[in-house]
């Protein structure tokens, strides 16, 4: 066996299957606990993009800063933030990263570089250009990466993020994950020029396209614009094309996709499916090991939620604390 | 023009030159709307020279918005010449697989030639599916080995000419080798080089890591490109239409046969091990002697195999046709095709003739 066949070790690999796995069961997850209302607010779910946000994070370290989306679970999840802690958060406990107050769009983990999720669209960008001016300023090697949909990316926010980074060399990311539909709306109504990277380059930025839910293209990809921006080379975009398992929120009737839209996204494009049948194939794991994964993973959700349910609710007392920051 | 005028169509990709090439490499970025315009120029070429109707491959990236928005304003200010274009009722996937869906409907359409608007992939997507019918190709992808650069306009009025005027039979076409690889049962093709690497991934799909590079087979070589083709070329070039091609061996070993300076991506020269190299003689299956890795077809990386699958390289001649943008605008300029006599005045050369000296 050559050992370059793959860019990752073994080690790495399982690593890599176990977060995109644990995603995938922490948003399988709250599909069923959200729908017996269990959860306080809205959940918008990352399963079937799991290959992106795992594919990126991989390189990054906790100095690196994301600035996520309102669609965050995965980019917590995958930048290292506690499931327990998001768990809790999501059912609004005092055990929550945020102590309850943020629900689901608004996990934020500072000490893993989380700079937040965030339910004002396309407001990430400028947050994540701070934090690579200050990583560039600092000159500790960080770099800032934002994440937007394709419905973001119309947004002005983003396009003047985008000439910002440029005009100041910034090591940054600007990640567009393209699903298709932005909330409802397709890509192909709603925006002028498809293509993201035409907009970046628009701005003098390099973009590229891979297929989001092929872990290797988006862990290639990924890793050459990263490090790109921490070598001093500058911002450059990434869009993944990819697709999401479930509506725009929890309760979206999905009217707008295809007939059997879904199912043959499940059948043909779940990046898990592609991942095990890449790396078995090559006979350098065998799927006895990601089975033991899968329930190591169950088992763990499962711990995240018992804890979340039987944590305490934040008291009246708690509204007004945590509001203002001293620094 | 009859009612029979031969029906052209078009392939556009919207997603070549998009790969990990503009982060790894200086490669161009060519915009939608400037797809879309090389799109209305191949429309207002082949519109000037009678043909009347065009199919289209629909896409969902911008293209058929803005070509459509083209036509119309062109129409508000009375310009041009425009065949009536049809978009083909398909699915679209956003991969090649809409290429090759697109060139086998034009096929049973019955379209006479088809121009392909992308690189060395979207070609060879179309080689694939088209099943022989003539292509000509306009270079939008990233090393465009195959393709050569040539004006959409004129692109378009070659391709008019050759498939309207019968007197262009025996110029207008050239042939073209391929590249055959089977592997564990499939059949796949290339128009100008099969890379063998040693990764058994696809990943980004586009080559630029010299240290993993095998095996190289090429149809032809020519040392002015860029991409896999090109170590060949700078190594022993062979022309298109000579009846064999070139394998090259690699050696990542700190100590090589020799060593290559090579521009295998935009901006990018490798200093490439080199084990050996040869003629590639057609019709001769070759056996790929890298036990696994990954295959990558005119330039991007298709597909992984193992060692029990035992992959073979063969090369065709004659394989399949395209149209000669040069020889169709010289014939027609010399049969004067494109020339509108009207009234008794005939048009006279002015070329000079040799002068008599006076008397003095």
């Amino acid at each position: 066996m050559n050992d370059n066949v793959f860019p990752l070790g073994k080690e790495d690999l399982l690593k890599a299957y176990r977060t995109m796995k644990t995603i995938r069961e922490f948003e399988e997850r709250l599909h069923v606990d959200f729908g017996r209302g269990d959860i306080p607010g809205f959940v918008h779910l990352y399963a079937g993009e799991e290959a992106a946000a795992t594919g990126i994070m991989i390189h990054l370290n906790d100095q690196d800063r994301i600035a996520s989306t309102h669609r965050g679970h995965g980019h917590c999840i995958a930048k290292g933030v506690d499931i327990g802690a998001m768990m809790g958060e999501i059912y609004g406990k005092v055990t929550g990263a945020c102590r309850g107050k943020g629900g689901s769009m608004h996990i934020a983990d500072l000490s893993k570089g989380m700079m937040g999720a965030n339910g004002i669209l396309g407001a990430g960008s400028p947050l994540a250009c701070g934090a690579a001016l200050a990583a560039k300023t600092l000159g500790h090697g960080g770099i800032g990466m934002s994440f937007t949909g394709d419905g973001a990316s119309n947004q002005g926010t983003f396009l003047e993020s985008l000439n910002l980074a440029a005009i100041w060399n910034l090591p940054m990311v600007f990640v567009v994950e393209n699903n298709g539909y932005a909330e409802s709306t397709s890509v192909d109504y709603a925006t002028a020029v498809d293509s993201y990277a035409d907009r970046a380059a628009g701005f003098g930025v390099p973009g590229v396209i891979v297929d989001g839910t092929d872990f290797f293209a988006v862990y290639e990809a990924a890793g050459e614009v990263i490090r790109r921006a921490r070598e001093g080379g500058g911002p450059s975009l990434l869009e993944c094309k990819m697709v999401r398992f479930f509506g725009h929120f929890e309760g979206d009737a999905q009217t707008y996709r295809g007939e059997g839209e879904n199912e043959h996204n499940r059948e043909n494009r779940d990046c898990l499916k592609l991942f095990r049948a890449r790396v078995t194939e090559a006979g350098v794991i065998d799927g006895g090991a990601l089975d033991a994964i899968d329930s190591e993973v169950l088992a763990a959700i499962d711990k995240a939620v018992e804890q979340a349910v039987a944590a305490p609710l934040p008291e009246a007392a708690d509204l007004t604390t945590d509001v203002y920051v001293r620094y | 023009m009859s009612a029979t005028t031969p029906c052209v169509g078009i392939i556009a990709n919207p997603v070549s030159a998009r790969d990990i090439r503009r982060i790894v490499a200086h490669a161009g970025n060519l915009q939608i709307t400037d797809r879309a315009n090389i799109v209305l120029r191949l429309l207002a070429g082949l519109g000037a020279v009678g043909i009347e109707r065009v199919l289209v491959m629909p896409e969902n990236s911008g293209i058929r918005q803005h070509v459509v928005r083209g036509l119309e304003r062109s129409s508000n200010l009375g310009e041009g010449r425009f065949p009536a274009v049809e978009y083909l009722d398909m699915a679209i996937s956003s991969s090649a697989q809409d290429s090759i869906d697109a060139a086998r409907r034009m096929h049973a359409a019955g379209v006479a030639a088809i121009i392909v608007l992308g690189g060395d992939g979207t070609h060879r997507a179309v080689v694939g599916a088209c099943d022989g019918v003539p292509i000509a190709g306009v270079s939008t992808g990233t090393n465009n080995a195959f393709p050569k650069f040539q004006e959409p306009t004129t692109v378009g009025m070659a391709v008019g000419l050759a498939v309207t005027d019968p007197g262009l039979s025996a110029v207008a076409l050239d042939d073209n080798k391929l590249l055959e690889v089977e592997v564990a049962g499939r059949r796949e093709i290339a128009l100008v080089d099969v890379a063998i690497v040693a990764e058994r991934y696809v990943g980004a799909r586009a080559l630029w890591r010299a240290q993993n590079f095998k095996e190289l087979f090429v149809t032809f070589a020519e040392t002015e490109v860029i991409g896999m083709s090109v170590v060949a070329g700078l190594l022993d070039p062979v022309g298109r239409d000579a009846p064999e091609g070139r394998h090259v061996v690699f050696d990542d070993s700190p100590h090589p046969a020799c060593r290559l300076q090579a521009p295998i991506a935009p901006g990018v020269i490798e200093s490439i091990g080199i084990d050996s190299w040869g003629s590639l003689p057609p019709d001769t299956p070759h056996t790929i002697a890298q036990p696994q890795g990954s295959i990558a077809f005119d330039g991007e990386r298709e597909l992984s195999y193992s060692p029990d699958d035992r992959p073979t390289v063969t090369l065709r001649t004659n394989a399949f046709k395209t149209i000669n943008v040069s020889a169709c605008m010289n014939h027609g300029a010399r049969s004067r095709l494109l020339t509108d006599h009207r009234g008794d005045r005939v048009p006279t050369s002015t070329t000079s003739q040799p002068r008599q000296e006076e008397p003095v």
